[in-house]
């Protein structure tokens, strides 16, 4: 194993809410390595899309990031760091903990270091400005970052309620530059948008659901980020529309090498695109390792029933297969002290009423699941009876 | 080209209202019980005198040949003469003092009302539940609730009559003529100016800052919300920035329409406002004519209020559209 | 007409918002007093007082006021038990002078709370059925232009548009100038707890205050002028509000299915339509309750109301006196509109917040 560009350590995000305790996502680990395209599936409710914002750090209230850390590569700004604290927590090496540095410092990741491209490309857009204006605020927002890195005001230029009114009264003063906008442009060419320069002035709501996802895509490009998150960016599509916008992100992460973080709970996307998967169940990761672990030797029964009968690589679009019973809650006093998958799981034994910690599994490094049959054996006669979790 | 349909249809339909409106104000005449000949004519007037005032004043025709002429007429901006003073005319009665008096007082109150309630429904939003979000809430409460009437004597009880310096009572000058003597280079009469506009201003404009700072506040938390914000954190948008360029400026585009219709409002106002602080403008000019049941007059008032409220909320329309082109799908 | 679910949202929203309790209780109290003003009085809102006393006069008495050197203290009927015999007398207390205008009184003498608490009926009483009337006219108007659609509806809201073209008050003092030289610009509506405290219908010891009671006026006098043009000045937000629910319910599945059972339209509005568009006309009624007593208010300021036992009428009273420092004679009853109309208003806010109709703005003002 190479040097990794992301380190995600026992991250643990809850929200707060009136109704209790959500924990939404619970030590969840896993290592990123440069290029790489790490794949998370799993249910609807799993906690795919809260662990995709803790990275990028976009929890907002009344959610936190209540544990763990998110290391990143940056170099530059971890030598900087240490220079100004050398016993500084926030740097190991050449890597920055996202949670530790402060606030500044981590927005100027944002863009930089890591973007993300949204499930809904619709609502993801401000419906009252135009696509390129916006995809060329994010150009502009990098070229003032890059020109002036340590002082993060300059970004943005003292914008306040005055300028808001200047830059919407003089339509020859504007904080996105002419250059920005022909960048935005390129970028939208670059995705595959024909005819870029009048469509960048259209709206969002003149696209198409596929077309305004590649914009989406240009617009994450904009930034050239080291790592891109992308969650379930083909889920909103039409089926035919799935596979191009799928072929427009193999190109553009081959062509530069971008590292990835794809969310999906299509299994066809993952065999398609990833090369490491982690998979997700009631905030956890249950199995996680090479495509090949998972796809030809599933240690976790969750994983084994995501692939049904039978695990097929080369099978285009296939969907997860519904699995019986019902989707576990999050809610924190609603969530039992076992095996959170036990009353779903086929193999379900007595053993599994205590809660299995991640064992290593058969196949390559790396590879563990969450899960007592990844140490052991199955024993038919360890089984719990049938409908043991129906009274309760 | 899209914009340009959108524009002649609006303009059409604010011509038929307008038309409409002055039908509703004619037949206001017809329906109103009592004869005007006999309130003007004197006690003793003879048959032959009473046709005289009939035939001046126009009413010795059938109803629908009166309501042509009277449309013809407005058409070429021809509003008749007082009923009163038979030898006014309407449109000279009205303009441009008494109207300039009023259109200064709405255009100041309204200016004011933007410059206070936006900073503080933004400033509400953004900071959620603390005291300064607290007390703009209780502020814009008290605001939308309070008569005008009531809160102009208030502040002439509580600052004119102890200040002394700020007047009530007569007319300043109008701000042309302040302009015109500060370019001749007497910054009094600007002085003059902002004095006598001062209480009056912010009578009428406290209604529209509270009901803007609680719009503002609203509209921007439930902006806050959506989910193209949590996009423009993620591509490194500065906070003040996608405050401001995004979520302020979706808040503003609804929030325009809401004042457009509101406008009759600050109209409504602006009449009180006038009869507490005396201003000498349409609003006090339309009670005294009321008073003097000078029916041309009446009329030549609320049709010219009704044009400027037509024409304003057509303009209100039409920079929605080119704010957010969305609308003109509809 | 009401689901359990919409029951729930707002009891829930009602626990939790310490606003909404606030505007229950304020206008509880204030229906409370207009309904029960006679027996709430300390004075006959009407009476002057000039000249009364050792010859100074009782006008212009700041509140709270003592009054040096009089020898005028109010006195208070107060009905007590006697303790020996068991039986209810009426005793004259009598109050000391500071607390017989707790409000203090006008020019004419005359007491200024117990005109607040008059005032308190017409304004209700304007505020509550100008609003019921302009639902009346305007939610069928509405329904019909929304359900038929087409053309019917475009000639319908065009007719609406023009009425828009008005400024509210505009619109009214323009009414007013029509209709007040009508017979019934006022009428007379007779008090019935003062008529039954005069009367022998019902025993006096039922009637708190009795006699207090019987000297009250007998009347109210109510603007009938003014509550029909607010109700025509307003009626066009209710059209709007209710044709665009009825526009969009009308497509939905659940009509469509009763049209093909043979439902005719007027079944189809009744059962269908006008349940479903009822929460956004509840919650827009209740905004426009604060803006007809705000409009009212300002009418009666003008001196177009008819009668000068109303708020407004009262702060325009007290005008005059403001710049020779007698301020509270217009301050007092300008509290009064600010409580009716706050209360209404965070009732307002409470029942938007709880069924959430979307109408923000759309409804109207002075
Ligand atoms: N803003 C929020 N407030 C409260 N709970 C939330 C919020 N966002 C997500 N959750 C909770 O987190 C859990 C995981 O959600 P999510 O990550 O969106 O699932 P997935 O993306 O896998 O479908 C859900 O059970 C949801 O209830
Ligand atoms: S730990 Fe037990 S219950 Fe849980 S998945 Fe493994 S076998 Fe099934
Ligand atoms: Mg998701």
């Amino acid at each position: 194993m190479g040097e990794p560009i992301l380190r995600v350590e026992d991250l643990t995000t809850r929200f707060f809410t009136e109704e209790g305790q959500i924990n939404a996502v619970e030590g969840v680990s896993f290592d990123v390595e440069p290029g790489e395209v790490f794949g998370i599936v799993g249910e609807s409710g799993s906690g795919k899309s809260v662990t995709a914002l803790s990275l990028v750090d976009l929890v907002e209230s009344p959610g936190r990031i209540t544990n763990g850390s998110v290391w990143f590569r940056e170099p530059a700004l971890a030598a900087r760091i240490r220079e100004d604290d050398p016993d500084t927590a926030a740097a190991d090496g050449e890597m920055v903990d996202l949670r530790r540095l402060d606030d500044n410092e981590r927005r100027a990741l944002r863009g930089t270091e890591f973007a993300m491209i949204f499930q809904d490309p619709m609502s993801s857009f401000n419906p009252s400005i135009t696509v390129g204006t916006q995809i060329a605020e994010a150009v502009e927002v990098q070229r003032r970052a890059t020109a002036n890195p340590r002082a993060v005001r300059s970004r943005t230029q003292g914008f306040g309620l005055l300028k808001f009114l200047t830059t919407s009264m003089v339509p020859t003063v504007d904080y996105v530059s002419e250059e920005s906008r022909d960048r935005a442009v390129e970028l939208l060419d670059t995705v595959g948008i024909p005819d870029p320069a009048s469509r960048a002035t259209e709206y969002p709501h003149q696209f198409s659901g596929g077309m305004l996802q590649r914009a989406m895509i240009a617009q994450a490009l904009a930034t050239e980020p080291s790592v891109l998150v992308a969650d379930e960016p083909t889920t909103a599509l039409d089926v035919t529309i799935q596979a191009q916008i799928l072929n427009t992100l193999g190109d553009l992460q081959a062509e530069y090498g971008m590292t990835t973080v794809l969310i999906t709970h299509n299994l066809g996307v993952i065999a398609r695109m990833c090369d490491r998967v982690g998979v997700m169940y009631a905030g956890e990761f249950v199995e996680r390792g090479s495509l090949e672990d998972l796809f030809e030797r599933p240690s976790h029964p969750y994983t084994e029933g995501l692939l049904g009968s039978s695990p097929a690589l080369d099978n285009g679009d296939r969907r997860l297969q519904p699995i019986a019973g019902n989707v576990p809650s999050l809610l924190d006093e609603e969530m039992p002290d076992r095996c959170y998958f036990a009353d779903r799981c086929p193999k379900a034994m007595s053993e599994c009423l205590d809660k299995p910690p991640e064992f290593d599994a058969d196949g390559s490094e790396g590879h563990r699941a969450r899960c007592y049959l990844a140490r052991d054996a199955y024993d038919p006669g360890d089984a719990l009876p049938e409908g043991y979790f129906d009274e309760s | 080209m899209q914009y340009g349909r959108f524009l002649l249809r609006r303009v059409f339909h604010s011509l038929f209202v307008i038309w409409g409106a002055a039908t509703v104000v004619f037949l206001l005449r017809f329906i109103t019980p009592g004869d005007p000949v006999t309130a003007l004519a004197p006690p003793d007037a003879g048959d032959e005198v009473r046709a005289a005032l009939e035939r001046r004043l126009g009413l010795d025709d059938p109803i629908h040949v009166q309501y042509f002429e009277y449309i013809t007429d407005l058409m070429v901006g021809d509003f008749g003469n007082s009923m009163e003073v038979l030898d006014r005319s309407v449109l000279d009665w009205i303009f441009w003092t008494r109207f300039l008096r009023s259109l200064e007082l709405a255009i100041s109150a309204t200016i004011l009302a933007i410059v206070i309630a936006i900073p503080l429904g933004v400033v509400s939003a953004r900071r959620r539940h603390t005291p300064a979000d607290y007390s703009a809430t209780l502020f814009s409460l008290g605001g939308i609730s309070t008569p005008n009437f009531w809160l102009g004597l208030m502040l002439i009880l509580l600052i004119a009559v102890p200040v002394g310096f700020i007047p009530t009572g007569t007319p300043g000058p109008l701000l042309h003529e302040a302009v015109g003597d500060l370019f001749a280079g007497d910054p009094g009469t600007l002085g003059d100016w902002l004095r006598f506009m001062f209480l009056p201003a912010l009578t009428l404009g406290t209604y529209f800052t509270a009901l803007i700072t609680r719009l503002t506040r609203s509209g921007m938390l439930e902006e806050i919300g959506k989910a193209y914000v949590k996009a423009c954190r993620a591509k490194g948008l500065p906070e003040t920035l996608t405050m401001y360029r995004h979520v302020l400026r979706n808040t503003l585009i609804p929030i325009v329409t809401i004042l457009g219709l509101q406008l009759g409002t600050l109209i409504g106002g602006a009449i009180i406002t006038e009869t507490v602080f005396e201003w000498n403008g349409l609003g006090q000019l339309l009670i005294e004519r009321i008073n003097a049941r000078d029916w041309t007059m009446i009329q030549g008032i609320v049709i010219i209020i009704a044009i400027g409220f037509v024409t304003i909320n057509t303009v209100v329309d039409l920079l929605y559209a080119y704010l957010d082109p969305r609308v003109m799908e509809e | 007409m009401i689901s359990d679910r919409v029951k729930s949202s707002l009891k829930r929203e009602f626990y939790q918002s310490r606003a909404a309790q606030v505007g229950v209780v304020l206008i509880a109290i204030i229906l409370f007093t207009a309904v029960f003003a006679p027996m709430l009085t300390p004075h006959d809102p009407t009476t002057q007082r000039v000249g009364t006393g050792n010859g100074s006069a009782l006008t212009d008495l700041p509140p709270l006021s003592p009054i040096p050197g009089h020898e005028f203290v109010g006195t208070r009927d107060q009905t007590m038990v006697n303790q020996t015999t068991g039986e209810f007398v009426n005793v004259q207390q009598e109050v000391p002078a500071n607390a017989s205008h707790p409000l203090g009184t006008n020019e004419r003498g005359q007491d200024i709370l117990s005109r607040i608490i008059y005032g308190a009926r017409v304004s209700m009483l304007v505020g509550l059925l100008g609003t019921a009337l302009a639902t009346l006219l305007g939610v069928p108007y509405g329904l019909v232009a929304g359900y038929f659609g087409g053309r019917l509806d475009d000639t319908l809201m065009r007719a609406a548009d023009v009425m828009l073209a008005f400024p509210s008050l505009v619109l009214a003092i323009a009414l007013i100038g029509v209709f007040r030289d009508t017979s019934f610009h006022t009428a007379e509506l007779p008090d019935p707890f003062v008529a039954a405290a005069q009367g022998d219908l019902v025993p006096n010891i039922l009637i708190p205050r009795a006699e207090h009671v019987a000297s009250m006026p007998e009347t109210t006098t109510f603007p009938v002028t003014v509550t029909l043009v607010v109700a025509l000045v307003n009626w066009v937000w209710f059209a709007r509000i209710t044709r665009g629910e009825a526009l969009s319910i009308r497509a939905e599945e659940y009509v469509t299915a009763a049209r093909s059972l043979g439902a005719s339209d007027v079944t189809i509005l009744r059962q269908h339509i006008l349940p479903n568009a009822i929460t956004p006309i509840i919650v827009l009624a209740t905004i426009q309750v604060a803006f007809i007593i705000l409009l009212e208010a300002s009418l009666s300021f003008l001196g177009f109301s008819g009668t000068n036992l109303t708020w407004g009428a009262d702060i325009q009273q007290g005008r005059d006196g403001l710049s020779s420092g007698k301020w509270w004679v217009s301050t007092m009853p300008g509290l009064a509109i600010i409580a009716a109309v706050v209360g209404v208003n965070l009732l307002g806010d409470w029942l938007r917040d709880a069924l959430d109709p979307g109408i923000q703005g759309e409804s109207g003002g002075i």
